[in-house]
């Protein structure tokens, strides 16, 4: 079956590719891009552990086709740490201990960087609901919705 | 494995033009439904050639309410349903719709027009729409053909919609006067379906009376309907002769009217009462009457 050639745009980079029809964008991410931070729990859209940012929004990324976003720019838990070190989130994370196994802790930053860069002074309330698509069955979701609330004091400053 | 080859339609014309010419085609847009689906390799979708993404249609997006009459386009997000200063200001009830589903990821790519193709028993825009007596307009390269919304569909997960259509846009006259609305839901889309329950309630107001109501569950009944027993028996009444508890009573009669007695009455029964009972009196207190 012919593929079909998409332009995205990875954590700053530029890639140009031969997709699948079935190709998901998932799929693309960790198998194309080597980028395995991004998890696949579910593949129905229940879990959110395969949650990225597509153009400002957190979306699914096991219910995107990857010729879908053509010409989208993208970003992945890899794209947080940079050379000035990790992401306020990602110190927030360790420093309120909101990673127990990790399995969820891909998905939850994106999640929570999605809702940082729209509303970077959430309530309690708005950080639950950008956060209530991605399950953790280890922490109990308290610490990371410290976690989510000191990131965004941190980073205000 | 269910194979297809995606193809990526860019305006409207595109759209018609491929459903006109190609056969065994199924329209993709935000896939929350069909991803799911197609993973789950269900035997529905055995037979398509061509996935068609029409998420890149600026023709089929946006909102735009005017004074008399409104329309939602079908590749309209569930966020951006709920983000809309216009839908909070105006039609509340359907932001508050839009944002009972799913979740943060799935309301980004969710559109209010899969969510009525789909047609799920338990889908979440139809009790707003047809409260508010909203039509769809189904196009084909022929031309364009308009449905009651409470007539499209036939059974859960199947509509009138023909093979060679598309749903371009969801329009309804804008409610006028003094108006009430109500949105209130019970039980998540995966709960076993005995526990899932959604209502609308809309009402234009005069005098402390009720001049025209729309009473619409959704995921009561196979297919949702407007309670028309309620509806008479609320209309043209001032509000001290309305009786919220009655009005659940008789909604909860016309569902089983319409369902029979099921395995599931005993819990949707009283439930249902329950959501209209309180409908009710969220509408007669907001509308500032303490009897
Ligand atoms: C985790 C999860 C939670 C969910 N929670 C809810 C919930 O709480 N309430 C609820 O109601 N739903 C829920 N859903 C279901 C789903 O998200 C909605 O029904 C959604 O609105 C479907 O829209 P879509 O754009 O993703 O449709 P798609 O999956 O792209 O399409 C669905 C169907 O509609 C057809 N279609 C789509 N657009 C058009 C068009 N313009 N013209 C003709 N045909 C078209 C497609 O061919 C397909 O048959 C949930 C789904 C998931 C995965
Ligand atoms: S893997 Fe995508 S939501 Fe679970
Ligand atoms: S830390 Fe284990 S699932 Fe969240």
């Amino acid at each position: 079956m012919a593929k079909l050639e998409v332009e995205i745009t990875v954590n700053g980079e530029q890639h140009k590719l031969k997709v699948g029809s079935q190709e998901r964008l998932l799929d693309t991410l960790r198998d194309e891009l080597k980028l395995t931070g991004t998890k696949e729990g579910c593949s129905v859209g229940e879990c959110g552990a395969c949650t990225v940012i597509v153009d400002d929004q957190a979306v699914n990324s096991c219910l995107v086709l990857t010729a879908q976003v053509d010409g989208s720019e993208i970003i992945t838990v890899e794209g947080l740490e940079s050379k000035s070190g990790l992401h306020p989130l990602q110190k927030a994370f360790i420093e309120k201990q909101a990673v127990q196994c990790g399995f969820c802790t891909p998905g939850m930053l994106m999640s929570a960087l999605a809702l940082l860069n729209t509303n970077p002074t959430p309530t309690k309330e708005e950080i639950k609901t950008a956060l209530e698509g991605n399950l953790c069955r280890c922490t109990g979701y308290q610490q990371i919705i410290d976690a989510v609330e000191m990131a965004a004091e941190e980073w205000g400053v | 494995m269910v194979e297809y080859q995606l193809l990526r339609a860019h305006s409207l014309e595109e759209v018609l033009e491929i459903l006109a010419e190609k056969k065994k085609v199924q329209i993709l847009a935000g896939g929350t439904d069909l991803l799911v689906d197609l993973h789950q390799q269900d035997p529905k979708f055995e037979n398509i050639d061509y996935l068609l993404d029409i998420t890149d249609v600026a023709e089929l997006k946006g909102i735009k309410l005017g004074p008399e009459e409104g329309e939602i386009g079908a590749l309209t997000t569930h966020a951006e349903l709920l983000s809309s200063p216009e839908i909070k200001e105006k039609l509340p009830f359907i932001g508050a719709a839009a944002s009972s589903i799913g979740s943060t990821q799935i309301r980004n790519r969710a559109t209010i027009g899969g969510n009525l193709v789909n047609a799920a028993a338990c889908a979440d825009s139809f009790s707003p729409l047809i409260a508010l007596g909203a039509e769809l307009v189904l196009r084909n390269k022929g031309g364009a053909r308009r449905v009651l919304l409470e007539d499209f569909v036939e059974w859960p997960n199947q509509t009138v919609l023909k093979d060679n259509e598309v749903l371009e846009k969801i329009v309804f006259k804008m409610p006028q006067g003094e108006y009430y609305s109500s949105y209130q839901k019970i039980g998540r889309r995966n709960a076993v379906s005995i526990s899932r329950l959604s209502l609308t309630l809309l009402a234009e107001v005069e005098n402390e009376a009720i001049k025209n109501v729309q009473v619409v569950s959704g995921a009561a009944t196979p297919a949702p309907v407007p309670f028309r027993e309620v509806n008479k028996y609320l209309t043209a009444k001032t509000f001290a002769e309305i009786d919220p508890a009655e009005a659940g009573e008789i909604a909860a009669d016309e569902m089983v009217g319409i369902t029979g007695e099921r395995w599931s009455t005993p819990y949707k029964r009283p439930a249902l009462s329950k959501l209209v009972e309180r409908a009710v009196k969220d509408l007669l207190e907001e509308a500032g009457y303490n009897g």
